[in-house]
């Protein structure tokens, strides 16, 4: 069979060099290395063909077969590499194959400086893509040292490197490995250097090694480097003459270090610095990748902190310009049709959600003005029904912030009936989503929201009941708490529905939880659930026995005095009610608790407790004064005569109107 | 800035010769200069005698100034399998990274094949290489139909395609490949910087001509003479 002269081969033609690398014959193993290489390079197709033919399998036998000589292993990795840069369905069948963790294997075996090289390249370009396998990185000290002493070699292996500890660095654990290994210095050297492409690597890098690490972080921000401090170095690799790209990954480096405590929000770099620069290019003179990464930093730099959520929302002409984002079109003039617009302004639609979160998490005045952008809230609604969890995620997100605001819930959200795609969502959304959209939920629920209905209507009970049962504690807590939202000032037959609902032992199963947020608002629930008398008493009717254990339940327990304090106006309430006075009345356990806590040396607590005392001998209710016979016989009387000489001014008013309550007293 | 007419400057042309002797340049500076443009225009042996005799070490590695003007003349002559070769060689994954310069490569072989009346080679080769760079890149698409139109003529010199089989077109392709090897090497700009110097004095003059300031021009940049003012 002659080989083609023009590499180029089908199906047959590839099978006979693929057949040729089984041989034992160095020399005609290489050839068809050679060709094979020299017809795949640019040529996704040719990729495809041999792809298809099994070549993979071959080549990972090869590569770490010591009897092919150096030039035969270095055309294995170099095929590797170029396959690497096919399509994703072809770089799919390579992470498949465990590609990266073969040639790692390779890397740690040999020494010459064009296999090594290749080596990198291979694994950097696979790396870049989500769904690789990055935690073979870390997953042996040998490639970290391995790879931090590469970086001397070359320029192209220094940026190799750094790009690849930036894609596999994602923990903690690995920030900390990098940090033990040295990596603080050798960022230092390679951050300002003459070559824009390591410059941007290693700032890469940097922001990956800092990101909410507050130790590397301020060590970072310590280390001097030529007589600046390392934050100066990287404010002027924000400047204007820089690229566009070095700017962001400089913007996002001083982001990490602010946001994890090492430099100061009132540092100008920081204010004036950083925030005007990634606003400045999120404009539309700009490529849209860097339009969306600006956007992506910026909402973070801004996430926590209301002066500077205040300054980017003023800052030329923010606003309008994300309303770009959110209306760029799919399919721009002069373009060819595809999925690649589609996947464009899905981006940029995300990227502009993420900052309105951000803008609206504390502003009344800028919520206004986002809702007043562009029919921003239709945009937002369709976000939720994206069928990309990153769009749907972050219009949540956008919601959440929004949804803070007591005249957009009375408003805009009702108009825009913004409640029903939220409870869609709640039905099958990941974890996170599902946690952001519970919480959106809740504040949709407060009592002052007319969505309350509409979503009690529409089955939330169930579902916010089925939350409380979830293995992550933010969506117990989201689900507890919109219940408690639910219950206030409720009819009763919605609060019957969420006690059978959530059922007593459910309650109980969250009295017990380890988290004491899930805790208060379990109380605050039984709180809402037990108010105005005749609520009272139908629902003490209903599971009064449980409710009184869970109670002592908490009251008994190990906790804080908050907690405790909710107890015991769970009480109070019951001693509001006619009937379920008994409830109290009859169980000597309780009584002698309540007394308990009246001598408390926490003045909240023996305020709630004799707030239950006088509720229950209230002389206006009936039986009263078999009430308040026996709490006398009890020496509870007698404690009060006592405690009415306190100094604490509310707990003698507490105290004052307790006595008053027993007749001729 | 806004002169009114009356207050023009004048310069004459020693004051202009005496304001640019007191402008100090840096020796350095210049050797850099000049070492910069010997480096990105592939002139191999003077950048290692003016490395060596001016002491100044080149950005790049001078060994590998060797194999790019290697690739690029075996472009500009035509052999394109040997180019290919060769760029996979000494610059693996280049032609990967940057797919309009494999088009434009093995666009050239096609023409050598379309030169050689070889047609039947061509029309496979097209098929098989040519084709899939062309789908959803309209650019490359018109290029390839332009390319393939030639095969409609029975002397392809006379078509209106001919400016393809030029060896203008050739030198495009090697400027093309030799900014794609500085890139390779992570090489910022292929422009020499003195390219830059040249234009800056250029606007400059420009500059001060629309403001209708008299001074001293420079017309001839090769020998750097000043023209007095008229």
């Amino acid at each position: 069979m002659v080989p083609h002269p023009i590499f180029v081969m089908n199906a047959e033609t590839s099978r006979y060099y693929i057949d040729n690398l089984y041989t034992q014959d160095n020399a005609k193993c290489y050839q068809a290395l050679n060709f094979v290489k020299n017809s795949i390079m640019g040529s996704n197709k040719q990729k495809g063909i041999v792809i298809a033919n099994g070549i993979l399998p071959r080549l990972l036998q090869v590569l770490p077969d010591q009897t092919k000589t150096p030039d035969i292993r270095l055309e294995t990795v170099v095929i590797l590499g170029s396959l690497a840069k096919g399509s994703e369905d072809q770089v799919k069948a390579l992470v498949d194959a465990n590609v990266v963790t073969y040639i790692f294997n390779a890397f740690l075996m040999d020494d010459e400086p064009k296999f090594i090289e290749a080596c990198l390249r291979c694994i950097c370009t696979i790396l870049q893509y989500p769904f690789s396998d990055y935690s073979v990185v870390f997953s042996d000290a040998a490639i970290i040292r391995k790879l931090i002493k590469t970086i001397e070699d070359s320029i192209s292996n220094s940026i190799c490197a750094m790009s690849i500890l930036s894609y596999s660095c994602r923990t903690t654990a690995h920030q900390n490995i990098l940090w033990e290994e040295g990596i603080g210095l050798i960022l230092a050297n390679l951050l300002n250097t003459e070559v824009d492409d390591l410059s941007i690597a290693t700032l890469k890098c940097f922001a990956r090694v800092c990101q909410d690490n507050p130790m590397i972080s301020a060590a970072l921000e310590e280390t001097e480097y030529n007589g600046e401090t390392i934050s100066d170095v990287l404010d002027s690799m924000r400047g204007g003459d820089r690229p566009t790209s070095m700017r962001l990954a400089a913007s996002k480096c001083i982001t990490c270090l602010y946001r994890a405590g090492a430099i100061n929000v009132n540092d100008y770099k920081v204010m004036y610095g950083t925030l005007p620069t990634l606003v400045r290019l999120c404009q539309n003179d700009q490529k849209w990748e860097h339009r969306v990464e600006a956007a992506e930093i910026l909402a973070v730099i801004i996430e926590d902190d209301a002066e500077l959520q205040y300054l980017a929302s003023i800052s030329n002409h923010l606003l309008q310009t994300l309303a770009e984002f959110v209306n760029y079109p799919t399919h721009p003039l002069g373009e060819y049709g595809g999925t690649y617009g589609e996947h464009r302004s899905k981006e940029m639609k995300q990227a502009a959600f993420k900052v309105f979160a951000s803008l609206g998490a504390n502003d009344e005045e800028i919520r206004k003005r986002i809702i007043e952008t562009d029919n921003l809230i239709d945009h937002i609604v369709l976000g939720l029904k994206d069928p990309s969890p990153k769009v749907q995620l972050a219009a949540v997100r956008c919601l959440h912030s929004l949804s803070r605001s007591v005249q957009q819930l009375r408003t805009t959200f009702q108009d825009h009936s913004v409640w029903k795609p939220l409870m869609t969502l709640l039905e099958g959304a990941s974890d996170e989503i599902l946690s952001v959209t519970s919480s959106t939920l809740c504040n949709l629920l407060l009592e002052f929201s007319p969505s309350k209905e509409p979503i009690l209507e529409s089955g939330a009970i169930e579902l916010f009941c089925s939350l409380t049962k979830r293995e992550d504690h933010s969506l117990r807590l989201n689900g507890i708490w919109a219940l408690m939202n639910m219950a206030f000032q409720a009819e009763q037959k919605i609060k019957s529905q969420i006690l059978s609902t959530l059922g007593t032992d459910q309650i109980f199963n969250l009295l017990s939880d380890s988290h004491i947020n899930i805790l208060m608002k379990t109380l605050g629930l039984l709180r809402n659930l037990l108010s105005t008398k005749p609520h009272i008493d139908y629902i003490m009717n209903l599971c009064g026995g449980d409710i009184i254990q869970a109670v002592m339940m908490i009251l008994e327990g190990d906790h804080l005095p908050e907690v405790k304090e909710q107890a015991l106006c769970i009480l109070a309430n019951i001693a509001d009610g006619d009937i379920a006075k008994d409830y109290i009345m009859r169980n000597n356990e309780i009584l002698k608790k309540i007394q308990e806590y009246m001598t408390n040396c926490n003045a909240k607590l023996q305020a709630a407790a004799i707030f239950c005392v006088s509720n229950l001998v209230w002389k206006e209710d009936s039986g009263a004064a078999d009430r308040q016979a026996k709490l006398k016989e009890m020496g509870i009387f007698k404690l009060l005569q006592q405690l009415i000489t306190t100094s604490d001014s509310l707990l003698f008013d507490k105290v004052k109107t307790a006595l008053t309550q027993f007749s001729d007293s | 800035m806004s002169f009114s007419p009356s207050t023009q400057p004048n310069v004459t042309k020693p004051d202009w010769l005496s304001r640019i002797e007191n402008m100090k340049v840096n020796r350095k500076d210049m050797n850099k200069l000049i070492m910069n443009y010997l480096v990105s225009e592939g002139f191999k042996e003077a950048a290692e005698k003016f490395e060596q005799e001016a002491g100044i070490s080149s950005p790049l590695k001078l060994n590998t100034l060797g194999d790019r003007i290697k690739v690029i003349e075996s472009v500009q002559s035509g052999k394109m399998q040997e180019a290919i070769t060769l760029i996979n060689q000494l610059y693996p994954g280049l032609l990967d990274d940057d797919r309009d310069l494999y088009f434009h490569l093995q666009q050239l072989h096609l023409i050598e094949l379309i030169k050689e009346g070889n047609i039947e080679e061509a029309l496979v080769f097209a098929q098989a290489k040519l084709s899939e760079v062309g789908e959803g890149n309209p650019t490359i698409l018109t290029e390839l139909e332009r390319t393939l139109a030639l095969l409609a003529f029975e002397e392809p010199q006379k078509s209106p395609f001919a400016d393809l089989l030029q060896t203008t077109h050739r030198q495009k392709v090697s400027s093309e490949l030799n900014a794609a090897i500085l890139r390779f090497h992570n090489q910022p700009t292929i422009t020499p910087k003195l390219y830059n110097l040249m234009k800056l004095i250029m606007w400059a003059q420009d500059e001060l001509d629309r403001k209708k300031v008299k001074f001293p021009h420079m017309t001839d940049f090769g020998s750097a003479t000043l023209e007095p003012p008229k």
